[in-house]
């Protein structure tokens, strides 16, 4: 091992290490750094379930660590006089709805991506990059504009229709990037035996794709979740708010309710961090080691 | 017909649902927004051509010049804050310890949050009374006084700064790591046969190998960051003043006067910015073909 220094001189230069570089010293401030990080990650939301569980003479009068009189009531009166449970409703319809008609068509055009060859496909393919880039911020004023001239504001399926501009780009762009993945051996074979390219598609590779599919449809699914800018512009009735909007009204009342905006925090927060976390191996890799040069 | 022209046109025609939808939705609202951009247009009137005016009102404006500012300092400041802390707690990630996988889950925590309710955290640990940051702080007797960080116009930024680097830096932990560990650790055991020291390992093996993913990290977050439009609305809606405004946020005010050419304008204004970003991607990702 020691090639250039002799035996000996691994040794010696292992003895001679000052303090601070000796492996234990080093192991514990590779533990105390993580540890601290772990606490900076932990605290914001610590302070988000403490609050949630706190009246409001807890919340400002006695500001504590730890709540001293743990209670339910900001999430009652979330649930029960601010409606919740409807915008958790509309945002589910939301979301799911564009989870669906994305998948469904981002995995017939990320087939045909990876599997078929033909003129243009490098440029549809540099066209779904470019719309997976392209910001709400930017597209937002023409949308509005379009989504009013067709009559679809102020709808739950109009807002659909504006999430797929962000939600296909994302599933297409995962989707092409899982396909890639899967050897096309099978589908080949399947063809030999006579099966169309379509029927390819369905009996064959998305089955074989179910956890990429599954995968892809929770980030989608969590991106039409998350999604406040074209909720804001293009929601007015208070019916059909969706849960950003509805916890953003909240905030910006005269009295700010933290009690029940944390509640809601709460509520809206752990069902889509349990599903990110079962994605998110597969996000990592599609997203950078799977599709970056080099 | 021919194997290879019926392959072509299963192709076309499966791609051709997606195609329309991109097509529809976000190439004609790109080219639409521009050319609103060039016109006087407000709700309920089209307007008419106006040239440059609307950009030329724009320059004029305090409040647009303070939002080229802060978005440079918004995407500059939490790039290099994720770049580094990003970077190093990967490399302790990466190191053979012990609990690694409990520490990975929990620097995933922050990502796998919405957006809207971090931010919303956030806004309630800032404030003077009954939020976390002060209370830790004058219970530690780190700073004695409170402080009402979103209120004053010096210490707005830099908490935005903080929520947006805190939401954002697991992202390039994680890709960094996944690159790190597709390093060959035969390069390692070759630069220290070499007897190059640990930072020569890093500068000259590290570092090298994983440049194109740092790369594309800080270019799709300097994408999402100059565009991100939740961060400063939960938390300042662009205040105190102008303090803390960005273009999604003026942009959003604009629309709200009504006056959508103008409006329009402020973001047409990043367009070229975007394209630079946008243009560097696309030669770092991987084509098709």
């Amino acid at each position: 091992m020691e090639a250039s220094g002799g035996p000996r001189a691994g040794i010696d230069r292992r003895n001679q290490r000052p303090w601070w570089r000796q492996p234990v010293v080093r192991l514990l401030g590779i533990y105390l750094v993580l540890f601290l990080v772990a606490l900076l990650i932990l605290f914001p939301i610590y302070w988000m379930v403490t609050i949630s569980l706190k009246l409001p003479r807890d919340i400002y009068r006695l500001p504590s660590l730890i709540p001293t009189a743990p209670t339910w009531d900001n999430y009652v009166e979330l649930l029960a006089t601010e409606g919740y449970l409807l915008n958790i409703r509309n945002s589910l319809i939301v979301a799911l709805s564009t989870t669906v008609v994305s998948l469904l068509i981002a995995s017939f055009a990320a087939y045909s991506i990876v599997r078929f060859r033909y003129r243009f496909k490098g440029l549809v393919g540099r066209l779904i990059l470019f719309a997976y880039l392209m910001p709400s911020s930017l597209l937002f004023i023409p949308l509005s504009i379009i989504v009013a001239e067709l009559r679809l504001g102020n709808s739950i399926h109009g807002l659909v229709i504006v999430y797929l501009t962000f939600a296909i780009p994302l599933s297409t762009w995962l989707l092409a990037g899982y396909f890639r993945g899967v050897p096309p051996d099978l589908e080949e074979q399947a063809m030999v035996d006579g099966t169309s390219r379509v029927g390819a598609l369905f009996r064959i590779l998305l089955p074989l794709s179910m956890p990429g599919l599954v995968a892809v449809g929770i980030f989608t699914f969590t991106a039409a979740w998350n999604e406040l800018l074209f909720a804001l512009i293009f929601i007015t009735s208070e019916d059909i708010r969706t849960v950003p909007l509805a916890l953003q009204n909240l905030i910006t009342g005269d009295v700010f309710l933290w009690g029940p905006i944390m509640a809601g925090a709460v509520l809206s927060a752990l069902p889509v961090m349990i599903l990110y976390f079962l994605a998110q191996r597969f996000m990592v890799q599609g997203l950078t080691a799977g599709s970056v040069k080099g | 017909m021919t194997f290879a022209s019926r392959q072509a046109l299963w192709g076309y025609l499966l791609v051709v649902p997606v195609l329309l939808v991109l097509l529809g939705l976000v190439a004609y609202p790109f080219f639409y927004a521009i050319y609103i951009s060039f016109t006087s247009r407000v709700v309920g009137d089209p307007g008419d051509w106006v040239g440059l005016a609307n950009f030329r009102y724009l320059i004029g404006q305090s409040s647009f010049t303070r939002t080229i500012a802060n978005t440079v300092t918004m995407v500059v400041v939490t790039g290099v804050l994720k770049l580094v802390i990003g970077l190093a707690l990967a490399l302790l990630l990466n190191e053979q310890i012990k609990g690694q996988g409990i520490f990975r889950a929990f620097v995933l925590l922050p990502w796998a949050m919405p957006g809207f309710v971090a931010f919303l955290v956030w806004r309630l640990l800032f404030v003077p009374v009954g939020g976390g940051v002060n209370l830790v702080l004058t219970e530690t007797g780190i700073y004695p006084e409170i402080v009402d960080w979103l209120g004053q116009r010096s210490t707005a930024m830099p908490a935005v700064i903080v929520a947006t680097t805190w939401r954002g830096f697991p992202f390039w932990c994680i890709s960094f790591l996944a690159a790190l560990q597709n390093v060959p650790k035969e390069l390692y055991e070759a630069a220290k046969i070499d007897g190059a020291s640990a930072w020569q390992r890093f500068w000259s093996v590290t570092v090298p190998s994983i440049r194109p993913v740092i790369l594309v990290v800080i270019l799709l977050s300097s994408i999402w960051t100059s565009n991100s439009f939740e961060n400063i609305w939960l938390m300042t809606q662009g205040g105190p003043s102008d303090a803390t405004i960005v273009f999604p946020v003026l942009a959003y005010f604009g629309m709200q006067t009504q006056r959508l050419g103008e409006a329009a304008a402020v973001s047409v204004a990043m367009v070229p910015a975007l394209l630079i970003l946008v243009f560097f991607v696309t030669a770092l990702i991987r084509d098709d073909e």
